[in-house]
C-alpha cells in the first residue's frame, strides 16, 4: 500500500530513454544511448580521444556490469532470503533471482541498454552514464566560472575513477578505507571551491551548490558500487532488521508511549504518507536525495503529531512516531541505505542541519528497534518473548484498523448499495401516491362532470309538467264544462269531448305567454329563492334526488307538489290573474296542511274551486290503478292530442321553453344519474321505480 | 519549517551547514543538543527562544525538535541549530547519536522534579565521557516561576554546576526568565574560531573568501 503511493519509475525515468545529449530524441543501446544524430557526432569527434583513454579505462568496464544489477537486484528480491548467505554476489545470481519478477519491462530495458552501452565500453572506452548527460547539462548551468567547471569536472572524473579502481582492484576491500577516500575527495573539493581563484568570483551560495552538484554526480554514478558493496554485510543487517521488524509487528503506538492514533482515518492517512517518503528513500540514488526524502517523511510525521497534539511535537513525541512508522513500513533495505549516506555524504550533512536532524533519528530509531526488549515497551520479558515467537496471539489497532477500515469500506459500500435501493423505493412510492392522486383527481373530475350533467338534469322534471299543460287545458275544459270529478273523466271529457284543435291551441298560445315568465321564474329561482322562499321551482330540483333515493311515496308528494304548481298556470291561463297568486299557491301547495287554508284563501276566486279539485284529483291518483284500468278505450285518443300539442309547441315556442319538451329523455336521465352515483343497487331499482313512475306520470295525464 | 523568519533554512542549504562557518569569525553554526527527562520543558524553553512564544505557536511551526537560532554577540552571528531529544528512559541509550558532534548542550531538569535533576546528572556524566571534549553543557533548572513548591534546592545545584564546570541558571519557559541568557551564555562561551567541531574535515586556511551572506542577526 505504502510502496503503491511511490510510483516504481524512478528507476527508470524518460531520462534514461532519451538521448545523452539531452536533445530531446530517444537513443538506442546500439549507439552508446544516443540518438542516431548525435551518436554520429560524437563518434567522429570523440573516437580519437576515447582511443587514448581506452587503455586506462579498460580495466574499469568488468566491474560494470556486476556492480549494475546488484544495485538493483535487492531492490527486487525484496525479502533477500537468497542473498542472506555471505556469498559474493555475482552477476549472474543477481540476473536470474529477483530481478525479472517485478518491473521486467524496465529492468529488461535497462540491462539491454546497459549491455549494449557495456559491449561498446569493452570496444572502445569507458562511456558515461545515462544520466551523465543530465549532469553534463546541470554542470553548464552551474553559475561558476567555466575554469570553475573545468576543475569540479577533473574532480568528478578523478574520484570517479578512484572509487572504480578501488572496487575493481584485488585488494582486500574495506568500506571504510573507501568512505575516508571520498570524504577526503569531499574535502578537497570543498577547498578547491572555496579557496581556488578560479571561484573567486562566485557567491558563497554557487559555492554550496557547486559541492552539492560534485556530490551528487559522484554518488549517482557510482551507486552501484558504493550501494551496499558486497564486501560489506549491509545486506545481512538489512535482511535481519527486516525480519526483526517482521517480528515485532504487534507492537503499538501504546507500546511506544507514543501518542499516534492508530484508528483515525485522518491520522493513518498521514502515516501513509511519512510510510511512503519512508519507503522512497530507497529509490533515491544520492545520498542528498535520500536525505531531503528522509526529511519529507519526518515532517509528515511532524504534521501528525500537531494535530494529534495540538502544538509544535518535541522529540518526546517525534521519537516514538518515527519509531512507529518505521516499524509499520518497514523499508527495503534499511541498513544499506543508511550505511550509504553515513559513509558517503558529506560528513557535515549527517551531523548538522535538518537532514542530518532526521537522518539522526531515523538510525536511532533502527538502533532502538534492534535493540529493543520488554522493559523498552513497558512489557514483561516473558510477554514480550511469547510475542516475538508468535506463542501469544495479538492484535494491533494499526492491524485491526486496516481490517476495520477493510470492512468499513463494505459497509458503506453497502449503505450506498441501500441508498439507492431506498431511493428507487421512494419514487416508487412517490409514483404510487401521485398515481393515487391521479385517480382520485380523475374520479372527482368524473364525478363533478357528472354532477354538471345532473345539475342540467332536474330540469328534465318537466315530463310532469307537459301533463300539467295537459291538465290545465284539460281542467280549463272541464272548468268550462263544469264537470267536477274524476280526473279520468276530465280527460276523457277532454279527449272524448273531442275538443277543438283550436280552441286547444289557443288555450296553449294562452298558456305559453303565462308559461314563459314561469320559466324565466325557474330560471331565475336561484336569485329569487329569498323573495320566492319554497317556491315550487326548487323542489322540483330537489325532487330528482328524492326520486332516487327516497321510497315511491315521495314521488307521489312530489307530484302532489307539481301538480299543484300546475294551478297558477291553470289560474293564470283561466283567469289572467298575478302570478303572486299563483305563486302564493304554490308555496302553500308545497305543504299538504296548507291545502285547507289554500282553499281558505282562495274561497273568494274561482280557483278555490280549482284547488279543491286539484286535490280531488290528488286523492283520486292514488286510488288512480281504479281509473287507469278504465283508460284503455280513451287511451288511443289521447296520445295523438298530446302529441299535436307538443307539436304544435316545440314548433312555435322559443328555444327557452325548449325545456318542457325534452319529456321523452327524461328516463335516460334518470338513468345516467343513477350510474354517477356509483349506487348500482339502486339504480335499477330507483330507474325502475322512476321509470315506472316516469310512465305513470306520462300516463297520469292519460 | 522549523527554521524561523530570520534564520535561513538549514538543511536545504548544501553546506551552509558546516559547522565552522567562515574563519573571519563573523559567522558560526553550533549545534546545541536538549537534554532532559521528557516533560521538564525542553522544548518549551527552545520555543521560548525560538519564538518567543509560550503555547500559542505560530501555524508556521510544525515541530519543535528541531529549531534553529541566530543570535549576535559583539560582532559575531551566531547560529544556533537545536537538536531536541526524547526524554524517556527507554530511548536514553540513543542519545549518544544526538550530541556526537554537539559543540554545546543544555541539560534540563524540573525543579519540581528531584528524579528530573538525578537524570540531569545522568545526562552530564555522559556527556563528559562521551561528548566531544570541548562541548560547552548547561545546566537549566526549568519552572521556576513555580520555585515556591521547588524540590531540587538553587543552591544544590548550583554546586553541583560549579563541581563539573557546568554553566548553570534557573529558567522559565513561561515567564521567559533567563531563556536568552543562558543561550547567550553558551554562546559567549562557545569558541569562536576553527575551534567548532569539524569531523574530520580539514581546516580551511583564512582565504580570500567573503563573508558567508548572513542573515538578519540580532534578536
Amino acid at each position: 500500500m505504502a510502496t503503491a503511493a511511490r510510483p516504481p519509475s524512478l528507476r527508470l525515468g524518460q531520462q534514461d530513454l532519451k538521448c545523452r545529449t539531452g536533445c530531446g530524441f530517444y537513443g538506442t543501446p546500439q549507439n552508446d544511448g544516443l540518438c542516431s544524430m548525435c551518436f554520429r557526432e560524437k563518434f567522429n569527434d570523440k573516437q580519437r580521444k576515447l582511443r587514448q583513454k581506452a587503455g586506462e579505462t579498460a580495466g574499469l568496464a568488468p566491474g560494470h556490469a556486476p556492480g549494475f544489477t546488484d544495485r538493483r537486484s535487492p531492490q527486487h528480491g525484496h525479502h533477500g532470503q537468497g542473498r542472506g548467505e555471505q556469498q559474493p554476489r555475482k552477476q549472474e545470481a543477481a540476473e536470474t533471482s529477483g530481478t525479472l519478477q517485478k518491473k521486467k519491462f524496465t529492468t529488461v530495458l535497462q540491462k539491454t541498454l546497459q549491455a549494449g552501452a557495456q559491449k561498446i565500453t569493452q570496444q572502445r572506452s569507458h562511456v558515461p552514464d545515462p544520466t551523465e548527460g543530465q549532469f553534463l547539462l546541470q554542470l553548464r548551468q552551474l553559475r561558476i566560472p567555466d575554469d570553475g567547471k573545468r576543475k569540479l569536472k577533473l574532480e568528478i572524473q578523478r574520484l570517479d575513477s578512484e572509487i572504480r579502481k578501488y572496487i575493481n582492484g584485488n585488494s582486500a576491500k574495506n568500506v571504510d578505507e573507501l568512505s575516508d577516500a571520498v570524504q577526503n575527495a569531499y574535502t578537497k573539493v570543498s577547498d578547491i571551491v572555496h579557496n581556488d581563484p578560479s571561484f573567486e568570483i562566485a557567491t558563497n551560495e554557487d559555492r554550496d551548490s557547486a559541492i552539492d552538484f560534485f556530490e551528487k554526480v559522484v554518488m549517482t554514478q557510482n551507486h552501484k558500487f558504493l550501494f551496499s558493496p558486497y564486501f560489506t554485510e549491509d545486506e545481512d543487517s538489512d535482511v535481519k532488521v527486516q525480519k526483526r521488524i517482521r517480528q515485532l509487528s504487534w507492537i503499538t503506538a501504546k507500546h511506544l508511549d507514543c501518542s499516534i492514533d492508530e484508528v483515525n482515518a485522518e491520522a493513518r492517512d498521514l502515516v501513509y504518507n511519512a510510510i511512503s517518503e519512508l519507503v522512497g528513500i530507497d529509490s533515491y540514488y544520492s545520498p542528498q536525495e535520500k536525505l531531503q526524502c528522509t526529511v519529507r517523511c519526518c515532517r509528515h510525521i511532524f504534521e501528525l503529531l500537531k494535530r494529534a497534539t495540538g502544538g509544535p511535537a518535541s522529540a518526546d513525541d517525534f521519537l516514538p512516531a518515527l519509531i512507529f512508522v518505521v516499524l509499520k513500513a518497514n523499508p527495503v533495505r534499511l541498513h544499506s541505505n543508511i550505511n550509504f549516506v553515513t559513509r558517503f555524504t558529506n560528513a557535515s550533512r549527517v551531523m548538522s542541519g535538518e537532514g542530518g536532524y532526521y537522518f539522526t533519528n531515523l538510525c536511532s530509531a533502527i538502533a532502538f528497534i534492534e535493540n529493543l526488549n520488554g522493559e523498552s515497551l513497558g512489557i514483561s520479558s516473558e510477554e514480550f518473548g511469547a510475542l516475538m515467537s508468535g506463542q501469544q496471539p495479538y492484535s494491533t489497532p494499526w492491524e485491526s484498523a486496516l481490517l476495520a477500515c477493510e470492512s468499513l469500506h463494505l459497509i458503506s459500500e453497502n449503505m450506498k448499495r441501500m441508498e439507492g435501493l431506498q431511493k428507487r423505493n421512494a419514487l416508487i412510492s412517490s409514483g404510487i401516491a401521485s398515481f393515487e392522486k391521479e385517480l382520485i383527481e380523475f374520479q372527482r373530475e368524473v364525478t363533478e362532470r357528472v354532477d354538471t350533467v345532473i345539475a342540467k338534469a332536474p330540469l328534465n322534471l318537466l315530463p310532469i309538467k307537459t301533463p300539467a299543460f295537459l291538465i290545465g287545458q284539460a281542467r280549463a275544459h272541464l272548468l268550462s264544462d263544469n264537470e267536477a270529478g274524476h280526473y279520468q273523466a276530465n280527460v276523457l271529457s277532454g279527449g272524448g269531448g273531442s275538443l277543438t284543435t283550436q280552441s286547444l291551441t289557443a288555450a296553449t298560445s294562452l298558456a305559453k305567454p303565462s308559461v314563459a315568465p314561469e320559466d324565466s321564474g325557474l330560471s331565475l329561482k336561484d336569485t329569487s329563492i329569498g323573495s320566492m322562499g319554497r317556491l315550487s321551482p326548487l323542489q322540483q330540483n330537489l325532487q330528482p334526488a328524492d326520486h332516487l333515493f327516497a321510497s315511491p311515496m315521495f314521488n307521489y308528494a312530489a307530484f302532489d307538489a307539481v301538480s299543484l304548481l300546475e294551478d297558477p298556470v291553470t289560474t293564470e291561463g283561466n283567469d289572467g290573474d298575478v302570478m303572486m297568486l299563483g305563486s302564493e299557491f304554490q308555496g302553500g301547495l308545497t305543504n299538504i296542511n296548507y291545502d285547507f287554508d289554500l282553499s281558505d284563501q282562495s274561497g273568494e276566486n274561482s280557483t278555490a274551486d280549482e284547488s279543491k279539485l286539484n286535490l280531488d284529483e290528488f286523492d283520486p291518483l292514488v286510488q288512480k290503478s281504479s281509473p287507469i284500468a278504465q283508460k284503455p278505450p280513451a287511451l288511443p285518443e289521447t296520445p295523438t292530442l298530446l302529441d299535436s300539442t307538443t307539436d304544435s309547441l316545440i314548433d312555435s315556442e322559443v328555444p327557452g321553453t325548449a325545456v318542457l319538451l325534452p319529456s321523452p329523455l327524461k328516463p335516460e336521465v334518470a338513468n345516467y344519474r343513477g350510474f354517477s352515483n356509483f349506487d348500482i343497487p339502486s339504480i335499477s331499482c330507483n330507474t325502475g321505480d322512476f321509470s315506472s313512475l316516469g310512465h305513470e306520470g306520462v300516463e297520469e295525464p292519460k | 519549517m522549523a527554521t524561523t523568519p530570520r534564520s535561513g533554512g538549514v538543511g536545504g542549504a548544501g553546506t551552509a551547514t558546516r559547522p565552522n562557518g567562515t574563519s573571519q569569525n563573523k559567522s558560526c553554526q553550533f549545534k546545541l543538543v536538549l537534554l532532559g527527562e521528557s516533560a521538564v520543558g525542553k522544548s518549551s524553553l527552545v520555543l521560548r527562544f525560538v519564538k518567543g512564544q509560550f503555547h500559542e505557536y505560530q501555524e508556521s511551526t510544525i515541530g519543535a525538535a528541531f529549531l534553529t537560532q541566530t543570535i549576535c554577540i559583539e560582532d559575531t552571528v551566531v547560529k544556533f541549530e537545536i537538536w531536541d531529544t526524547a526524554g524517556q528512559e527507554r530511548y536514553h541509550s540513543l542519545a549518544p547519536m544526538y550530541y556526537r558532534g554537539a559543540q554545546a548542550a543544555i541539560v534540563v531538569y524540573d525543579i519540581q522534579n528531584q528524579d528530573s535533576f538525578q537524570r540531569a546528572k545522568t545526562w552530564v556524566k555522559e556527556l563528559h565521557k562521551q561528548a566531544s571534549p570541548n562541548i560547552v553543557i548547561a545546566l537549566a533548572g526549568n519552572k521556576a516561576d513555580l520555585s515556591n513548591i521547588r524540590v531540587v534546592e538553587f543552591d544544590e545545584a548550583k554546586q553541583y554546576a560549579e563541581e563539573n564546570g557546568l554553566l548553570f541558571m534557573e529558567t522559565s519557559a513561561k515567564t521567559g526568565m533567563n531563556v536568552n541568557d543562558i543561550f547567550l551564555a553558551i554562546a559567549k562561551k562557545l569558541p569562536k574560531n576553527d575551534g567548532a567541531n569539524n569531523q574530520g574535515t580539514s581546516i580551511r586556511p583564512n582565504g580570500n573568501e567573503t563573508n558567508r551572506p548572513t542573515n538578519n542577526c540580532c534578536k
